[in-house]
């Protein structure tokens, strides 16, 4: 084992990491069961992250960076074991992409036992405010996109919502603060509907929702429930504006209710919330080149995840620990992890670079710099949370309103 | 709306009875002769969706979706018995290992679905059709179909099982295989046949699932398993029609109880009424105690 990590080179105690070793980055969500789509997802940003570094010379004299799939299944119980097989059977693990939020909760206080990195995926309210020192999360929490839903519904005139949502914790999160924001804002949730997920039919609460005559349904579920639920409520009533949470936005939900409905249906009544990222500059630019270097590679049509902010975080997080490991001279976890907050976060004078080459450059010069990558500016607050900006998007990939912190927090 | 609450709910349990009772007398069927609970037959449904979704992509009709939805599910069950359960009930594998050996099988076959087709969502290319309105009850064409033909699928099934010397044989088989041995009958090739129509029932189910989710992917049949199981325990394990009853009641209780308090409970309604008929009749409404017993010995 200490050969290893001498091997290695990254042995806690050395001050300078000369070490040559391949580094792997473990991308730790669902490959399988109902959320099987998330993984695929989070490596559609690992594997373009991997090649800009790569291609950049590597982290200090690794000049290898690999993205090691583990499947979580998108259950604590199959997670847990999971995680623990992923930290002790990895070389030169240095960070996670994930957990999501059908594990966090179960495996965030693993990850952060065995000082190892974690950029999360979870929503959860409950990682708004917490202690886990290895803990990150680049995007908005569940419960503040539940308020951008409600605020953007209040902005279209609809005054009469029903919310449905599907009973597992992911989609749970985002209820509380929708249904809180709508009615702050003057509106009537005239029904909080629970679906349990992948059932054959959803005649009932498709009747109940009918009777309630919402003018906008605001909605998360998984892509087979939501199928089933908007076939049968076209069949049943009529559809309504449908506005969805950030985990609607995902090419197997669309797919799966463009199917049920049809496109020109899915086109005009739905509308989904995302955290905000530009769509153009620098960042976006050496994404792209990222993205397209490894266009084969990633999962297919690879043309889905060119302005889908989910790999682009999942992007960003990596190049984060990257640069963070160049800043600190050092792929040591407990190391490095102090640089991620002040890579992402800067200080006065530090130079703002867009991708991992050109933030290389400037710390070998010996400047500071501050990272802002494809989704935009990235503030770490104390519990290592960045909440950012909304805007609404088409089911098309068609960007359209942002809602700016102010708005959002009109609804709070 | 309220006022016609019942009636609506009744239609809604229709079809979702329907879709469970061509599974679960598929289910019940291939375990009562063989005693095999097979755990894979949730995933065998997904798979023979996909095949009848092949079949939907290059043109073919309903019709020949289910028909290769059914065929599919007739030849692989009959191969996975064949080749992977015999071999193990020939080691001497019981029911407890059998039953880690078909959910094996299951989680096999979901995974080589997810790794060949990836996490996607497929839905059959068909017309959107008109909701028809029949005593306060809401059917698609779609939705008649599947009621006509899980009706039609329950008259064949207790024909052939009451009327027909090879519905004799399945039944003297399920009842005592060795006897039925040395009173001449070919009980292995009766054990095929009963594979052979499980797996034909399971991919007729697996299609009309899908056709009422409107979306599946490599986890969708199994999603329905436990639900099969609990219709075919609430008719008596082995029992086709206990099976169609079970699931009868089950697929009203949950849409009717839906129609009285939230939803989100109508699956816990569905148990409870399982659980008490249980606790009643321990051997379901059709099947007898005794059988339970000894299986569980």
């Amino acid at each position: 084992m200490l050969a290893s990590f001498a091997a290695a080179g990254i042995a806690s105690g050395s001050s300078v990491d000369t070490g040559t070793a391949a580094l792997t980055i473990g991308v730790f969500n669902p490959f399988s069961g109902p959320d099987a789509s998330f993984g695929p997802e989070q490596m559609a940003g690992c594997l373009p992250a991997a090649a800009a570094i790569e291609a950049a010379g590597g982290i200090l004299k690794h000049k290898t960076l690999n993205c090691k799939a583990s499947d979580s299944r998108g259950d604590p119980a199959d997670a847990v074991p999971a995680a623990s097989q992923l930290i002790a059977t990895t070389s030169n693990l240095v960070g996670i992409l994930g957990p999501s939020s059908d594990e966090a909760s179960a495996t965030v206080p693993i990850f952060n036992r065995s000082k190892m990195p974690m950029f999360a995926d979870t929503g959860q309210a409950i990682f708004d405010k917490n202690s886990y020192h290895y803990y990150f999360r680049i995007q908005p929490a569940d419960d503040a996109g539940g308020y951008a839903m409600a605020v953007y519904a209040k902005d279209k005139g609809y005054k009469r919502a029903v919310a449905v949502f599907g009973n597992d914790i992911g989609a749970q999160g985002t209820l509380p603060t929708v249904t809180a924001g709508f009615k702050h804002l003057g509106g009537k949730i005239a029904l909080s509907e629970t679906l349990p997920l992948d059932q054959s039919s959803y005649r009932s609460e498709v009747e109940a929702v009918a009777a309630a005559k919402p003018d906008v349904i605001f909605m998360e579920a998984d892509p087979q429930t939501s199928a089933t639920f908007f076939a049968e409520l076209q069949q049943l009533y009529h559809l309504v504006p449908i506005v969805g949470t950030t985990a609607t936005i995902q090419s197997p939900w669309f797919s799966a209710v463009r199917g049920a409905i049809g496109a020109k249906n899915l086109k005009k009544y739905y509308v989904g919330t995302q955290p905000y990222a530009p769509t153009k500059g620098p960042a976006i630019v050496a994404w792209t080149k990222a993205l397209r270097s490894v266009w084969t590679k990633v999962s297919q049509p690879a043309s889905q995840w060119i302005t889908n902010t989910y790999p682009e975080s999942n992007y960003d997080s990596v190049i984060l620990m990257a640069l963070a490991m160049q800043a600190a001279k050092s792929t040591t976890p407990s190391a490095y992890i102090r640089f991620i907050v002040k890579v992402a976060n800067g200080s006065p004078g530090a130079v703002v670079v867009h991708s991992f080459a050109q933030g290389k450059k400037e710390l070998l010069a010996g400047k500071e710099i501050k990272y802002v990558g494809a989704t935009g500016e990235i503030h770490f607050d104390r519990s290592n949370n960045s909440p950012g900006l909304f805007e609404m998007v088409s089911s098309d990939g068609q960007r359209g309103a942002v809602l700016s912190a102010a708005q959002v927090n009109l609804a709070k | 709306m309220t006022a016609v609450v019942p009636v609506y709910s009744l239609g809604f349990g229709l079809v979702t009875a329907s879709i469970l009772a061509l599974a679960a007398v598929g289910f019940t069927l291939q375990f009562g002769v063989t005693n095999i609970l097979n755990l894979a037959f949730g995933d065998l449904m997904t798979a023979s969706a996909l095949v009848g979704y092949g079949v939907n992509v290059i043109g073919g009709t309903l019709a020949e979706s289910l028909l290769a939805g059914a065929v599919f599910g007739a030849i692989a069950s009959a191969l996975l018995n064949r080749y992977v359960y015999t071999p193990f009930v020939r080691h001497g594998t019981k029911l407890f290992g059998m039953v880690i050996v078909t959910l094996s099988t299951g989680i096999v076959i979901q995974n080589f679905i997810l790794g060949w087709f990836g996490a996607n969502f497929f839905s059959y290319k068909v017309a959107q059709t008109k909701t028809y309105h029949v005593v306060g009850m809401y059917f698609t064409s779609i939705q008649f179909m599947i009621m006509g033909l899980a009706i039609a699928v329950m008259i064949v099934v207790q024909l052939l099982l009451t009327q027909t010397r090879l519905g004799k044989a399945m039944r003297a088989t399920a009842a005592n295989p060795a006897l039925a041995q040395i009173s001449g009958i070919a009980t292995d090739r009766v054990i095929d046949v009963a594979w052979l129509m499980s797996g034909a029932l399971c991919g007729l189910a697996g299609v009309v699932l899908v056709l009422n989710t409107t979306s599946f992917q490599s986890t969708t049949g199994n999603d329905f398993l436990v639900v099969i199981i609990a219709a075919a325990m609430l008719g008596g394990v082995g029992r086709p029609l206990g099976a169609l009853v079970g699931a009868v009641i089950l697929g009203i209780a949950t849409e009717v109880s839906a129609a009285y308090m939230s939803p989100s409970y109508k699956e816990v309604i569905a148990f409870v009424v399982l659980v008490i008929v249980l606790l009643v009749r321990p051997g379901g409404l059709f099947g007898n105690a005794d059988a339970v017993r000894s299986s569980n010995a």
